[in-house]
């Protein structure tokens, strides 16, 4: 069986659905190190509260209950995947 | 936080693993994420006063403060700064790479260390991320549980048996409004975690999400339940697009002008009772060289800077509320893309507000921003803002010349200088970023607290610290300067003819004079350049000696205060000393020029080098003297007297 799954950027997600990081892309392995110490690791579900205005950085909430700004530039460097929806 | 306001905190910030440690007395660390709560458990267990903030990164320094144990073991207790991660690879300068330097120096020495780990438990898998790499360390490890008031309010409760059965560690969870219960709870479970020994070794491996979800229940009625979205509901008007930069201006604009409207009656009040006091003294104590030294030396100098004490304090009270709160990690959220324009990022908006309050701390702060280029333009431009030493130098200017004004249009005017200076940083940072600092940038991620109510001891603790630091400031520095000055305005220039007037032939006059040829563009009168040769260490020290000069120069039982004496002073030919245009030239000088010693080491210190102050330097008293001959000369241009 052959599962498709869209992989988009942060950056484009819709506000308020929720989404898994499936991956970075193009960012140095230390960057998403760090990332993922601080609670923005693969697999993590989050949901995209709102963006500040002007391209301003993203507002998400993680599904570990953190809150982080995230600017828009490493946002498009974050491939998500839709979370799949616990009934 | 005040105007000269370095912290006087213990500063062990490069001084991992203490004597104390090295020689088999018990250390203990305080370790946890940036806003877990780390602070306020520092604070219950030593009493000692450690900054307590709503935002990530406010421990800028390693305190230290001396705890016992139920058993009777003394140890030292270290506050390391917030941190994420001990394993992903981070900037050794930063907080983070402050606390790993300090973990992994005691660990190569073989200190005697138990890590006492704060955690947030509404953001409890986050934190046992940061567990698990603790774990790796081999120190033993003890959880503290923070925000247990919150956690109740919310509806959910934690089982710290379950938790430490699955981590493999003590934990207990505390409030830390209850100080007492809390330093009671964390130290038994340090000395349990110390008669265990060996067999307490922390789980090295076990997933954070599963686990807290397994300890913590929701057990909250409705209305708990929906305290919860409060952070939430309150986002949705703070962080709008549209409506949170424009609320955010607002309430700093609102800050800025409180601190004028609110403190300039107590500033005149104070102002006024110092004239008296000097016009008393004379009655009591006689007319003779001492009773002018007290009266026209300390009074006229230190007295009149304590005047404006009020406007530090309140400021301190305005900076601490908003920290608290968790508001300021919104304002680097809706300053972000204009700061990105400038080259910094939301990470710098910090520091750069702290610099509002004392560049010092500010430029420690710093550390919080991981990217070393933005660092240090960050550093380079927190001289630029208005910390508070600049305020006596403000209110004595806006009270003498513009005095038959509204306090509506003074303290627009006040604002505009805060307004001056924030545009003069950005401006500054552009430029730097795209010369000197050029580089690309580390894009922001940055956690965002949720939103928590003050704790009045906490904010009132600040508002007091502020108050007796500027009070032992003045206790020293600007009492010895006004000493000083008023020996060399008593002291006749050696070969000098005497003059009608004394101080006209003093020491301090002859030095002011010979400057004059370089300041008179900016219309800096030999009086004033003595104000800025004093000031030069401290920019505070410029209403004390301008104090002293007019106390010496006046009428000894002449109680004016000082504003008016500045006023009323006239030339020899009977027209106004100063004008306007010569207060507007001192603002532009006190906006622009970095006039604190402090501030330098503090640049030398984070840098390691004397390239960047003697930069500083350069640049910022370039701009402050060139500012002051344009707007003299501009003012003059259009009949400003």
């Amino acid at each position: 069986m052959i599962f498709l799954v869209t992989l988009s950027s942060l950056a484009n997600a819709a506000l308020g659905m929720q989404f898994r990081i499936a991956s970075f892309v193009g960012l140095e392995a230390d960057a998403t190190a760090w990332l993922g110490a601080v609670g923005l690791h693969e697999g993590e579900e989050l949901v995209v509260l709102r963006r500040a205005a002007l391209g301003g950085p993203l507002h998400v909430r993680t599904a570990s209950g953190g809150e982080f700004a995230i600017a828009r530039e490493l946002a498009s460097s974050i491939a998500c995947v839709p979370a799949p929806v616990v009934p | 936080m005040s105007a000269t306001c370095h912290d006087g905190t213990n500063d062990t910030s490069h001084a991992p693993a203490s004597r104390n440690a090295r020689e088999g007395h018990l250390l203990i660390a305080l370790v946890g994420r940036p806003n877990s709560g780390k602070s306020s458990v520092y604070n219950a267990l030593t009493g000692e006063n450690a900054r307590v903030g709503n935002y990530p990164g406010i421990t800028v320094d390693i305190l230290e403060g001396q705890v016992v144990l139920p058993s009777g073991v003394r140890a030292t207790l270290a506050d390391l700064p917030g941190l994420y991660s001990i394993e992903a690879t981070v900037d050794a300068a930063t907080d983070e790479g402050v606390a790993r330097t300090f973990l992994n120096t005691a660990k190569s020495k073989g200190d005697r260390l138990v890590i006492v780990q704060v955690v947030d438990p509404t953001r409890l898998a986050l934190g046992l991320r940061l567990t698990r790499e603790l774990a790796r360390t081999k120190f033993p490890i003890v959880l503290a549980l923070t925000h247990a008031d919150v956690l109740a309010a919310e509806g959910r409760k934690l089982d710290p048996h379950a938790l430490a059965d699955a981590v493999g560690v003590p934990a207990v969870l505390v409030d830390s409004h209850e100080r007492d219960a809390t330093a009671r709870a964390v130290l038994a479970a340090v000395d349990e975690c110390l008669r265990a020994g060996a067999d307490a070794r922390a789980a090295k491996y076990f997933d954070p999400a599963s686990v807290a979800k397994n300890v913590v229940r929701d057990v909250g009625s409705r209305r708990e339940l929906a305290r919860r979205h409060i952070t939430e509901h309150i986002d949705g008007v703070l962080l709008h697009p549209i409506i949170g930069p424009f609320f955010f201006i607002g309430i700093m604009a609102l800050v800025f002008a409180a601190v004028f409207l609110i403190a300039d009656p107590a500033s005149v009040l104070m102002d006024r009772l110092l004239g008296f006091a000097r016009a008393g003294l004379p009655k009591i104590l006689g007319r003779n060289l001492f009773t002018s030294l007290v009266t026209d030396g300390i009074l006229g100098g230190a007295g009149t800077v304590l005047a404006f004490m009020p406007q530090i304090v309140i400021l301190t009270i305005a900076l601490e509320l908003l920290e608290s709160s968790g508001y300021l990690a919104r304002g680097a959220f809706l300053m972000d893309r204009l700061l990105r324009v400038l080259g910094l990022s939301g990470r710098s908006f910090l520091p750069l507000l702290m610099g509002h309050a004392c560049a010092v701390p500010a430029i420690s702060a710093t550390r919080i921003v991981r990217d070393p280029r933005e660092r240090l333009t960050t550093i380079l431009v927190i001289p630029l803002m208005t910390c508070s030493a600049r305020l006596p130098t403000y209110g004595l200017v806006l009270a003498a010349f513009f005095w038959d004004r509204s306090p509506f249009f003074r303290a627009a005017l006040f604002v505009s200088l805060y307004v001056a200076s924030i545009v003069a940083g950005l401006c500054a940072s552009w430029i730097l970023r795209r010369t000197v600092t050029k580089g690309r940038g580390l894009p922001l991620v940055l956690e965002m607290p949720a939103y928590r109510v003050p704790q009045a001891y906490v904010v009132l603790r600040k508002a007091g610290q502020a108050a007796k630091r500027f009070l032992r400031d003045v206790g020293t520095t600007i009492v010895a300067v006004s000493t000083v000055l008023w020996v060399l305005l008593a002291v006749p220039m050696p070969g000098s003819t005497p003059a009608e007037h004394r101080i006209e032939s003093s020491v301090a006059a002859t030095i002011g004079r010979a400057v004059e040829p370089v300041t008179k563009p900016a219309g800096f009168d030999w009086r004033i350049n003595v104000g800025l040769i004093g000031a030069f260490g401290a920019r505070e020290v410029m209403v004390g000696t301008m104090g002293v000069i007019f106390g010496v120069e006046n009428a000894p039982d002449d109680s004016a205060p000082l504003t008016e004496r500045l006023r009323e002073a006239k030339k020899p030919d009977g027209s106004p000393l100063y004008g306007v245009r010569t207060g507007l030239a001192i603002l532009a000088f006190f906006v622009l020029a970095c006039q604190c010693v402090s501030t330098v080491a503090a640049i030398r210190r984070e840098t390691s080098t004397w390239r960047w102050p003697a930069f500083v330097l350069a640049y910022t008293y370039t701009l402050g003297y060139v500012a002051a001959v344009v707007v003299y000369q501009v003012a003059g241009i259009f009949g400003v007297g």
